[in-house]
């Protein structure tokens, strides 16, 4: 218990302090998150939606293609993305292995079918009602559309949280992608997962205690969003 | 006098192999109000959402006011709107969906005033329902809101689908004043379907009547369904529980439905035995309808699983001193039906 | 008189604007500065060998140093694909094979120690003062824990040349025998957690030893013999197989490193008092 409690202690202090190894992580995971949710939000909720509201062939073959990529094992991107970016790949000559782009490129595509899968789930959820609703109103088709994915919003929202969980706990891509470079590339998760049993064990608990500090915040946006949006 | 906003022509609409509506023709008049009755699954809804032009017949043609739909083209889909039974409200503020369809026609002006006139004509304080949330409402309130929606746009043609039928009685009412204000204000012609005929027939100037997709005439109708047997006389014979019986001369087939005029029906306070050529059925008088058109009433007589209507005059109802509950008999020839 | 309330949308739009302003900046900045990318072994970045000296390079060269930990045969591989500019590794053989075969030029030594078994206080097997090949015969003779970093690293593969010099065979898929496949220290820790033996750089023990404050469970037990010395090399990539390795940098490095000024920097280096490396760089 005493190691423990130890440990708890000294994560206090390191989190109390401010800036250092601890923070240089905490930083460096909101800023790749940040940019590879927003990439993702971009890329897939047109496509979600357009999986989820409109007819075309081969929508069945890719609603399932999007489905399956949900439980995407994170070591499978790390690596794949690895092939493409390393310098002897395709697009080795960008330089993006071992930098904060690649880690974003590797979660982007880790987040991709979740955003997609879900928002076509959102809008295929969408009230019958809703269509003929809207068309009786007097709406065209994009005005119908627009609406359409409004009134799904809450959806698509709890969509990109249940991604940004994903991203942010992640640590297969980070790893493989980013190095786990020291002040540049480390993020909460490989800092918890290759530093904590070199003996940093008070760093992986503050890390630890950031990581359940943001998830429970994305919750609480989400809870407040819920609730003004009144559902 | 008045011109026509609907001419149907030749109408079929097919979900699949299965015809759900058959109209060979249909003319409504602008600023009429217009029932539509008939058991579920006859195509009330069908027929309303093709006359709100949500949905495209399979075979024939719609006219509106005199120039032909054509739904692959958008249809005029602004000038007729349709009131869902169960209305769907937007997941935003009463004013928000109010005012949905006037800022889809970019038509912003005075926006506030015009929310705050359609809520107080469905009977909704504006002050203080203005900004609720959708999901702040009791089904009566959504109902007049959804309501509120539609009159703002001041569509030439309101369609209600069971606009009554899940409210309380005080928001019926204020749905109903609300509506007839759209005809007296605007001419607006209403459309609506409705399972209460005895409302039905006070309010409406005409009342259609569906049953398995086919227009059975307007004004109200009696359905009598098959199976009906051949006897030996060849006469088809339909046969009720009780043990009584409706006889009928050559329907198209033994699962035929039969349908009967209630001017061809009369009633007698006394006991009556069929008649060659005639049928006498013993039943009970359930309900009485003023017939708000024809100046009439409908009576409807309820002899073992069936019921029956005989339109009769005012007069005659005080002669025979009939009243709900009281035991006749009903007649009618066996060469009064028309077939369906 | 819509209602003054903040809108879903809105609320995403500004978390979206807020996001770019707070990112764009660290962008720019970590593209301006010259990057150097090495790829180095777990046992100079798990000592803080190269936290020391990437400020000291940085303040007299104004390169920024940015290393990937990993064992000897990753970062080897790592150097093949030109995915990093210049390797820090402990493998010699490996090493020349690797500058033969055209991938690397440029190789100077930088600096040594040496390496030593440690394990348990108690010390089941009795290894203590033996030589190395008779301290492993003892492991096999009594099944003791070995825990190996079985990674490919420098470390693992001095630790098979001591398997096969000592005639014995690899005990691959004995029970006693376990593989971590990760860094030095996290292969120390599991060598405490299941009371074992196992080889480690003296450097990364002096930081385990210090993490412990001095009192660290696992003790060096075998160690001097002259097979376990551990010499640090610096590979700079040809540019040639990798045209944009960053070859100027990489030459700046080197010349850095061994030079004198920077040998005794490493010299400095100390925990617990005690010296983790030896530098060496011929002059």
């Amino acid at each position: 218990m005493d190691f423990i409690l130890q440990g708890l202690i000294e994560a206090i202090k390191l989190l109390a302090a401010g800036g250092g190894e601890t923070y240089s992580a905490i930083f460096t995971t909101l800023k790749v998150s940040t940019i590879s949710i927003i990439a993702s939000l971009i890329l897939g909720i047109p496509l979600g939606f357009l999986l989820g509201y409109a007819e075309f062939p081969g929508r069945r073959f890719c609603r399932t293609l999007a489905d399956t990529l949900l439980a995407l094992p994170t070591v499978v991107v790390g690596l794949l993305v690895y092939a493409f970016i390393s310098r002897r790949g395709p697009f080795g000559d960008l330089g993006l292995l071992f930098t904060l782009p690649g880690i974003a490129i590797g979660q982007t595509i880790l987040a991709l079918p979740i955003v997609i899968s879900l928002t076509a789930s959102a809008i295929e959820g969408l009230d019958q009602r809703l269509r003929l609703t809207l068309l009786t109103l007097g709406a065209s088709g994009r005005q119908l559309a627009l609406t359409s994915l409004r009134e799904g919003l809450f959806a698509v929202l709890i969509a990109s949280v249940t991604a940004y969980g994903r991203i942010i706990s992640e640590v297969g891509v980070s790893m493989m992608l980013g190095g786990n470079i020291k002040w540049y590339t480390r993020t909460i998760t490989t800092a918890m997962a290759l530093e904590t049993n070199k003996g940093e064990f008070a760093m992986g608990l503050a890390l630890g205690i950031v990581l359940l500090i943001i998830a429970f915040t994305v919750n609480a946006i989400l809870s407040i969003l819920k609730m003004r949006a009144g559902i | 006098m008045s011109e026509l906003i609907y001419e149907l022509s030749k109408l079929v609409h097919r979900y699949g192999e299965h015809v759900v509506l058959e109209i060979e023709q249909l003319s409504i008049r602008k600023g009429r109000i217009i029932g539509v009755a008939g058991p579920n699954g006859s195509g009330k809804s069908t027929l309303l959402k093709i006359l709100a032009f949500l949905q495209a017949p399979s075979e024939g043609m719609v006219y509106f006011e005199g120039q032909r739909v054509t739904f692959s083209d958008p249809p005029p889909r602004r000038e007729a709107t349709l009131l869902l039974q169960d209305p769907y409200l937007l997941k935003r503020s009463v004013f928000e969906n109010v005012a949905y369809g006037l800022k889809l026609r970019r038509d912003k002006n005075d926006l506030t005033r015009r929310v705050g006139q359609a809520l107080t004509w469905v009977g909704l304080d504006p002050k203080s329902f203005t900004h609720r949330s959708w999901n702040e409402l009791s089904g009566g309130e959504a109902q007049r809101v959804a309501l509120a929606s539609r009159l703002i746009l001041k569509p030439k043609v309101l369609l209600l689908d069971e606009p009554l039928a899940s409210v309380d009685a005080a928001s019926a009412e204020l749905i109903m004043q609300a509506s007839f204000r759209a005809r007296r204000d605007w001419g607006a012609t209403l459309v609506i379907v409705s399972h209460d005929l005895i409302w039905m027939h006070e309010v409406a100037d005409e009342v259609l009547s569906l049953f398995n997709g086919s227009l059975a005439g307007t004004g109200a109708r009696n359905l009598i369904m098959g199976p009906w047997q051949i006897s030996e006389s060849g006469l088809w014979r339909k046969e009720l529980e009780d043990g009584q019986q409706i006889i009928a001369q050559s329907p198209s087939g033994d699962q035929s439905v039969a349908v009967l005029d209630p001017s061809d029906v009369s009633i007698s306070p006394k006991s009556l035995e069929p008649a060659s050529q005639r049928n006498a059925v013993k039943g009970a008088i359930s309900q009485m309808i003023f017939e708000k058109n024809q100046g009439k009433v409908l009576v409807n007589v309820t002899a073992d699983s069936i019921s029956l209507y005989a339109r009769m005059t005012e007069d005659a109802i005080k002669a025979l001193s009939l009243h709900p509950g009281q035991t006749v008999w009903v007649s009618f020839d066996f060469d009064a039906f028309q077939w369906l | 008189m819509e209602r003054k309330r903040m809108k879903p949308w809105k609320i995403l739009a500004l978390t979206a604007i807020l996001a770019t302003q707070l990112l764009l900046p660290g962008a720019s900045a970590s593209a301006g500065e010259p990057v150097l990318r090495m790829a180095t072994t777990t046992s100079t970045d798990n000592t803080g060998l190269l936290d020391y000296l990437a400020p000291l390079f940085q303040k007299d060269t104004g390169i920024k140093l940015q290393w990937v930990a990993v064992g000897t045969g990753k970062a080897l591989a790592l150097g093949r694909n030109c995915d990093v500019s210049i390797l820090f590794v402990h493998a010699p053989a490996a090493e020349k094979k690797f500058v033969k075969e055209g991938y690397g030029i440029t190789r100077r030594k930088v600096m040594y120690n040496d390496f030593v078994i440690i394990g348990p206080k108690n010390d089941p097997a009795r290894l203590k003062g033996l030589s190395i090949p008779t301290a492993l015969k003892a492991v096999t003779g009594k099944n003791a824990v070995f825990v190996s970093r079985g990674d490919d690293s420098g470390t693992h593969k001095k630790e098979l040349s001591l398997w096969k010099a000592a005639s014995l065979q690899l005990p691959d898929k004995k029970k006693w025998y376990i593989q971590t496949g990760q860094g030095m220290l996290t292969t120390i820790k599991v060598a405490e957690e299941r009371s074992g033996y196992t080889l480690v750089d003296r450097g990364t023990y002096i930081k385990y030893e210090s993490q412990n404050q001095g009192n660290p469970r696992l003790v060096i037990l075998v160690e001097g013999d002259k097979s376990l010395m551990n010499q640090y090399s610096i590979i700079a990539i040809n540019p040639e197989s990798c045209d944009k390795a960053a070859y100027n940098r990489t030459l700046g490095f080197i010349g850095w490193i061994t030079a004198p000024k920077a040998q005794k920097h490493i010299a400095d280096f100390r925990l617990l008092g005690k010296q983790l490396f030896i530098p060496n760089a011929e002059q």
